[in-house]
């Protein structure tokens, strides 16, 4: 047989055995043609442009005419930026396997404050952001930055990202129901005075089996709500050299005193769904008076919450002991450059000029209730304007005033676990008062002291699995 | 089977019951299919549909596509496509891979053989968690993260295929008919295309679509192994989706149906093999 | 010429083999080799380790998160299979009569829910079981025309019930369909044997049917035990990627992925990938057992 004719007999036995294949086989081949063509076309070679990944649609909607904007301004050979929005977690995945497996991500990305341990995890000199220290003082940015929003975004003294936010907390609640119950609500300089003021309103006059009202809108699950009260209340969960200080009195009778809020057959604060449409059905039907509101809970309320608007007013909150701080701080985002960038230059310009420009911190509190970390920036009319949201007051102004007393946080990669543990110790807590028929304060506060010594131990074991960070714990 | 006549009764009662876990296994999706209709606004009117004065008390105009339009916006076509792409490949080039080292394993004769088979078959018990991590390690040292033939090389070679093809090889190819190809002067490539693909076509069509379901299914590889927003499949970008959107339950419910609608249509065409596909154990867990 | 055919049939046999062996080389052996050596390392990605012998083994053993991820996957594993196995065996029973009208519709109803995948299966059941808004809970509060069963907090408090509820959803027909092909096998003149002797249908079913599914049975419980030990996709999803409160949901092979890819560390993710090989191995082993016993007594 010569080649050719040898050939076209391997063809045709190949087509005679096709023959006999059945449908699935040739329903699955055609789909392997068709989208393997498909893909072909689309073939994508890597963006020369520049990437910068945001989790939030409002940052996208920000920053989108904000960077076209700097590109006409600029001339020669700035690249293009593309904008992509992705959720918390896929940013968190994608620049972890990123920065894990050596590949590139994008040049500019927003990470938020629950994930930001884990890029820090590693040896100091391993990790993935641009140490921004240097270029942060060489351009006076760092002495105008909020001094305690920089504390989640550095480890040792050096910053990883620009804070992008100071996440300042005040006591929201419903003034319409206060003020017609004749209560007025800013004589709670205290968490003790807080209650008291409420307690009479807590009747259940629609006898549904549940107070009418619940002073506070805070459970023992809501984990975030438990740091910002441990925060406010002065609680370390690690200390400047990153040991874990979860076990301590402070914080024994700081959490002691939150479970105390929700345990028993009466409790003071009661479980609503932070941002679910049943919580908002919640919020407008008077559940709870107060809530604790970090400036950007307003705008998720005004988009989500209309029912209240005009109902709601703001004070500092109610400090553990008098003379005690007044705010907290929950939540925060910071923009991180990655050290694969190819082009530093171009990416620190862009971040700086989109985390202080005027126009953009003033689109930030317009939009979503931000107030900028910029303190230069602080005397901006547009944080002076009356807010209809919250019967006209200024709250700009009264979140700007709290600012500078935030608490400072830890950037420790144990911390969001640390929360964790502590939020695991309340429930435990809890479910000890459920066997329970009476207990005093001080068996509570015995049960959170082992609870803490628990989540001591189990904080101190995962990081002695660390050798690279240099911790030694005890 | 013989058994005793069952009265009327206890068989309406059969039927009572059957008729009843039906509904428990098909409810969720009436209302993952309906939901995927709604508005945001109208997510929480009605359990199914939003209450109306249309037909049946039932809001019919207020019902919409554009959950599924947004999907297309937001670039959840090209998932779906990477989606097809992926699990046809990786069935077609593991089954012909798998189909052609199992007829060689049962029928040919040379040195190692019996070694070959008893790693292949040893390996069956490795799990493939174990793998995950130095896989991952592997792939960074190929240079094949984010790649998709990073995805899809380590889908090729399936021992557990090999044992499939090798027992139906040994079950339903006799010795006699490869001999009597082989004297009529057929290659050997050729009696493996003409002689015994043909005799195991039930085990190609079953094994092809179990692998196109497992990877059509896979959410750890993808997961670990890809990067890049574009390349990724339907598993991941549903499950990144549930992160920015959480709130915008349509638009979940919609991005459900797309990733499910086209295994659930293939199943219709070819519930046969399907089903002895499925029950020949691979696709579990 | 018989030469020329066996050189023939070697070489089409080692051109045929070759794909498989390289990947098999490259995708099964090696990982397997490494993944002995990664447990003997810390690492932060593939490319930063630190040799720490048999530390982590050492730590493995003193963790109690691991523990609780092997107490969770293992009451997944044994709560979905005692309730799935009689619930299978029951529908297979039922489906089995040739009388039954409509047979073939209810075998692919209850197959259906296998061919989603768990990752789309994690969202709807994400959605599903939600509080107040989710399916569940409204069903259950019209039901039973009780608005605080809407409270019900599945996917926080009682995430392994949840877990549990989702995989009867899932494989209760799957494995129905083995037990289906199982009760093929049962022996009709035995039957008619135990009728002519006046056994009652539980007779029946205790003396002729249970032994003859037995093989099935035994096949199908160590095939979802090895699959369930794997858990994965449902409660990493289920839960954005953590373990819940107290780790109540976390899985080993959870636990697996947050050492390995989101902490860095590939060591540790080997130690406790070999942890739950040790565990599976030990199964499959109990299988291979419980087949060799079976053809044995034949």
């Amino acid at each position: 047989m010569d080649p050719s004719s040898r050939m076209r007999h391997a063809c045709s036995l190949a087509l005679l055995s096709l023959k006999h294949l059945s449908l699935g086989v040739w329903i699955i081949v055609t789909l392997f043609a068709i989208s393997g063509l498909i893909l072909l076309t689309k073939s994508d070679r890597p963006s020369e442009n520049l990437q910068m990944w945001v989790f939030s649609p409002e940052h996208r909607a920000m920053y989108a005419p904000m960077i076209e904007e700097l590109q006409d301004r600029t001339e020669g050979d700035e690249k293009p930026i593309d904008l992509s929005l992705l959720s918390r977690e896929a940013i968190k995945n994608r620049t972890m396997s990123g920065f894990l497996g050596g590949l590139p991500t994008a040049d500019l990305i927003e990470i938020e404050r629950a994930y930001i341990g884990q890029f820090f995890q590693g040896p100091q000199e391993a990790i993935g952001f641009h140490d921004l220290t240097d270029r942060l003082k060489a351009e006076g940015l760092y002495d105008q930055i909020n001094a305690p929003s920089l504390s989640p975004w550095s480890v040792n003294g050096r910053t990883y990202g620009l804070p992008h936010d100071v996440h300042p907390v005040m006591l929201a609640y419903r003034a319409d129901l206060t003020e017609s119950a004749g209560i007025d609500l800013t004589q709670a300089t205290t968490w003790d005075k807080f209650f008291e003021l409420l307690k009479p309103m807590m009747t259940d006059k629609d006898s549904d089996g549940r107070p009418d009202h619940y002073p506070l809108s805070m459970w023992i699950t809501q984990q975030d709500n438990i740091e910002l009260l441990m925060l406010q209340g002065g609680a370390q969960l690690f200390d400047t050299q990153g040991i874990p200080t979860i076990n301590t009195e402070t914080n024994a009778q700081l959490l002691a005193e939150i479970i105390s809020w929700c345990a028993g057959p009466n409790p003071l604060g009661t479980d609503i769904d932070e941002f679910t449409a049943a919580g908002h059905k919640s919020r407008v039907d008077g559940d709870a008076i107060a809530y604790l509101c970090p400036d950007w809970m307003c705008s998720i309320w005004k988009m989500h919450v209309p029912g209240i608007a005009g109902k709601m007013k703001v004070m500092p909150l109610p400090a553990f002991t008098e003379g005690g701080r007044r705010t907290s701080v929950r939540g925060g985002t910071m923009l991180g450059i990655p050290k694969t960038t190819q082009a530093f230059g171009q990416s620190w310009e862009t971040a700086v000029e989109l985390y202080t420009a005027p126009e953009i911190a003033r689109e930030l509190y317009r939009m979503v209730d931000i107030i900028s970390p910029i303190r230069s920036l602080w005397d901006d009319p547009v944080y002076a304007e009356p807010d209809p949201f919250f019967m006209n007051q200024q709250k700009g102004l009264m979140f700007i005033e709290l600012a500078p007393d935030i608490p400072i946080r830890s950037s420790s990669p144990y911390n969001y676990n640390a929360v964790l543990e502590i939020r695991d110790s309340a429930l435990n807590v809890m479910e000890w008062t459920k066997n329970q028929s009476d207990w005093t304060d001080d068996q509570l506060l015995e049960q959170v002291r082992s609870q803490l010594e628990r989540a001591q131990g189990a904080i101190e074991r995962q990081m002695s699995r660390n050798a690279f960070t240099g911790v030694e714990s005890k | 089977m013989s058994v005793a006549r069952p009265s009327k009764l206890s068989r309406s009662i059969t039927h009572f019951v059957l008729i009843v876990l039906a509904i428990v296994v098909l409810l969720p999706y009436a209302w993952l299919l309906v939901a995927s209709l709604k508005s945001r606004e109208d997510f929480f009117s009605g359990m199914f549909f939003p209450p109306g004065d249309g037909f049946l008390g039932i809001s019919w105009e207020s019902l919409t596509l554009s959950n599924y339009t947004a999907l297309m916006e937001m670039g959840f076509g090209r998932a779906a496509i990477n989606s097809v792409f992926y699990a046809s490949t990786s069935a077609v080039f593991a089954t012909f891979i798998c189909a052609a080292t199992g007829y060689v394993l049962a029928k040919s004769k040379f040195r190692g053989r019996a070694f070959m088979t008893l790693v292949v078959l040893g390996s069956l018990i490795v799990p493939p968690t174990l793998l995950i991590a130095p896989s991952y390690e592997l792939l960074f040292h190929l240079g094949l993260l984010d790649s998709v033939w990073g995805l899809l090389l380590p889908t090729f070679a399936p021992a557990f295929g090999v044992f499939l093809f090798r027992q139906a090889v040994q079950q339903s190819v006799p010795d006699e008919l490869i001999e009597a190809a082989r004297i009529d002067g057929c290659s050997e490539a050729g009696i493996f295309m003409v002689i015994v693909l043909p005799l195991i076509r039930p085990m190609i069509g079953a094994f092809l679509l179990i692998t196109f379901l497992g990877m059509w299914n896979n959410f750890i590889s993808p997961q670990i192994v890809l990067q890049t927003s574009s390349k990724q499949p339907l598993s991941v970008a549903i499950s990144q989706l549930r992160g920015v959107y959480r709130t915008d339950y349509g638009l979940l419910m919609a991005a459900t149906v797309v990733s499910v609608a086209p295994v659930a249509v293939l199943f219709l065409v070819l519930q046969k093999q399907f089903i002895s596909g499925l029950t020949s154990g691979a696709v579990k867990g | 010429m018989m030469n020329r055919l066996s050189t023939n049939k070697t070489v089409f046999a080692w051109a045929a083999l070759t794909p498989f062996i390289l990947l098999f080389a490259f995708f099964m052996v090696y990982p397997l080799i490494q993944s002995a050596f990664l447990a003997l390392n810390q690492t932060y990605g593939p490319d930063t380790r630190l040799f720490v012998g048999t530390k982590n083994f050492e730590l493995l053993i003193e963790d109690p998160v691991f523990w609780t991820a092997i107490k969770n996957t293992l009451i997944y594993s044994l709560g979905s299979l005692f309730i799935q196995l009689p619930l299978a065996f029951g529908l297979a029973l039922v489906l089995n009569s040739r009388r039954l009208k409509g047979r073939s519709i209810y075998r692919l109803i209850f197959f259906s829910p296998q061919l989603m995948g768990l990752a789309f299966v994690a969202v709807l059941g994400a959605l599903a079981f939600e509080k107040r808004a989710g399916l569940v809970n409204r069903t259950l509060a019209w039901m039973m025309q009780d608005a605080a069963l809407l409270e019900i907090d599945w996917l926080q408090e009682y995430i392994m019930s949840t877990l549990i509820l989702i995989s009867l959803w899932l494989y209760v027909g799957f494995n129905m369909i083995y037990f289906l092909a199982a009760l093929q096998n049962v022996n009709n003149s035995l039957l008619e044997a135990a009728e002519i002797d006046g056994a009652g249908p539980l007779s029946k079913l205790r003396h002729v049917i249970i032994p003859s599914v037995r093989p099935v049975a035994t096949f199908v419980v160590l095939l979802s035990m090895i699959g369930s030990l794997q858990l994965f996709e449902l409660p990493y999803i289920l839960l954005n990627g953590n373990g819940g409160p107290n780790n109540k949901g976390l899985t080993i092979v959870m636990y697996l992925y947050q050492n390995g890819f989101e902490l860095g560390d590939l060591g540790y993710a080997s130690a406790v990938g070999w942890a739950l090989a040790l565990m599976l191995i030990l199964l499959a082993l109990i299988q291979i057992r419980m087949v060799r016993k079976e053809e044995a007594s034949r």
